[in-house]
């Protein structure tokens, strides 16, 4: 079955993939860190912003992701998925708990048995795309979907609100908001297949 | 709509983190039935869903932030023995995230100094307490010639002041040599003698003053003995008895140390008066 197009990058003559750096990283190879971390963390960065609202503590987590990779290399498994999605997911779960005003040793115990869950791994997945593409393709698919629809995906993921949390702000159904959030993802997941 | 319909329909809204507590629980009781279908509908849910990520408005991290953490990874690399090779060149703003040699060499210099510095000041503080005893020594010493100075002073206004009277304290076995006595209404009693020989059985000479007064106890004095030659150069710097009031001087062997009163028969007695 072909999934998705889109996504990961493409990179010039010269460049390492994204594959090869994390190779490299895994073992523990500073350098590839920081190709890593100037290739991604912009996204990472917007990503944090857009969930905390605030500068300052966006730059905390980021650190905080950014370190925690390193430190926990071993965590990545690149048999679970790519690394882009699996850095992102695991910036928004950071983030997510620092909306949620965690508490710090909540946070410390969920950092010891942090597991990022498997994403789909994909040949056409790496195709050849690059962060602004990306960025505009997701766009314009999201802008295809009506406004409630739009925006109850957005309360999802990032300010972490659940069905019924969403039904109550948005003060519509609940089975409409389920609608609306699981159409809307199809059609994004089928908008990134016909791309690819 | 079979069951595994019903689950299927959960997975978008499961990968987006969005479903409520009782319809979570009850898909990853189905996923953890092992469900080869919904697993893979939930990884490829999940890419879509990180997919979402780039709504976001595009952000700039600053540069203070990409140096904390190289600066930090960095160290951690070199704690463990890590690779360390942050060889990438550093961009415009950024902070240098190692140590320069510069530094290092100052920071080795300073250290030198310090050790040098500390070395020297335990080496002067040995010098000093070495200078300190030797001092000490050589005041010793002086006092000590000062003393032998005195007594030697002592010893040749005894023997040459006219008031000084003589003594001699002979002995009661004719074979023993005599023993002199040169007493200074002031300054003091000096003995001497030749050839005489060590009292034996650890035993001393001692000194007695034989006052006037009938009946009156022998006054004890000092405790000498003879040098490896036989000689004897005794000052007496303070006699327990006027010269006026002392009718002989008597030498005793007796116990080391000396005794308050003769124990046994004077070997030598000279006449004062």
């Amino acid at each position: 079955m072909f999934l998705l197009a889109a996504i990961t990058g493409k990179y010039g003559e010269g460049e390492s993939s994204d594959s090869a750096l994390v190779e490299r990283f895994l073992r523990k190879d500073v350098s590839a860190f920081e190709q890593l971390y100037d290739r991604h963390s912009r996204v990472v960065y917007a990503l944090v912003v857009r969930i905390l609202q605030q500068g300052s503590t966006a730059e905390e987590v980021v650190q905080d992701v950014f370190l925690h990779l390193w430190r926990n290399a071993g965590q990545y498994q690149s048999s679970r998925g790519p690394f882009v999605p699996w850095l992102l997911t695991l910036a928004r779960n950071r983030a997510l708990d620092q909306l949620r005003l965690k508490s710090e040793r909540q946070r410390r115990r969920e950092d010891q048995a942090e597991e990022i869950p498997a994403i789909a791994q994909s040949p056409d997945y790496e195709k050849a795309l690059d962060e602004k593409r990306r960025a505009e393709r997701v766009r314009s698919l999201m802008s295809s979907l009506s406004a409630p629809q739009k925006k109850a995906i957005e309360m999802a993921y990032f300010e972490g609100l659940s069905h019924s949390e969403i039904a109550e702000s948005l003060q519509e159904p609940l089975g409409t908001v389920k609608s609306w959030i699981r159409n809307g993802l199809l059609r994004l997941k089928e908008g990134l297949q016909t791309a690819s | 709509m079979n069951e595994h319909d019903q689950f299927r329909e959960l997975i978008e809204a499961y990968a987006l983190g969005a479903l409520d507590a009782n319809e979570r629980a009850a898909l990853e009781a189905h996923l953890a039935s092992g469900c080869p279908a919904c697993a893979k509908a939930l990884e490829e849910a999940r890419l879509v869903v990180t997919q979402l990520a780039y709504l976001a408005p595009p952000a700039e991290p600053s540069e203070m932030l990409r140096a904390r953490v190289f600066r930090t990874v960095r160290a951690d690399a070199a704690a463990s023995g890590g690779s360390g090779g942050g060889s990438l060149p550093m961009q415009a703003g950024s902070q240098p995230t190692s140590v320069p040699m510069w530094l290092w060499a100052g920071v080795a210099a300073l250290l030198l100094v310090s050790l040098y510095s500390t070395w020297e000041a335990r080496r002067m503080q040995q010098e000093v307490v070495e200078m300190n005893q030797h001092a000490a020594a050589e005041l010793k010493e002086r006092k000590q010639l000062e003393d032998e100075l005195t007594v030697a002073k002592h010893e040749a206004w005894i023997l040459t002041d006219p008031s000084s009277k003589k003594i001699m304290i002979m002995p009661s076995d004719k074979s023993m040599p005599m023993v002199e006595a040169m007493w200074h209404p002031k300054m003091g009693i000096y003995v001497t003698a030749q050839q005489m020989p060590m009292p034996k059985n650890n035993k001393v000479l001692q000194l007695w003053l034989i006052p006037k007064t009938p009946g009156a106890k022998p006054m004890p004095s000092h405790v000498f003995w003879p040098d490896a030659n036989g000689k004897i150069g005794e000052m007496v710097a303070n006699p327990p008895e006027d010269m006026t009031d002392t009718k002989a001087l008597a030498i005793t062997e007796e116990p080391a140390g000396g005794s308050p009163q003769p124990t046994s028969t004077p070997m030598w007695v000279g006449d004062v008066s």
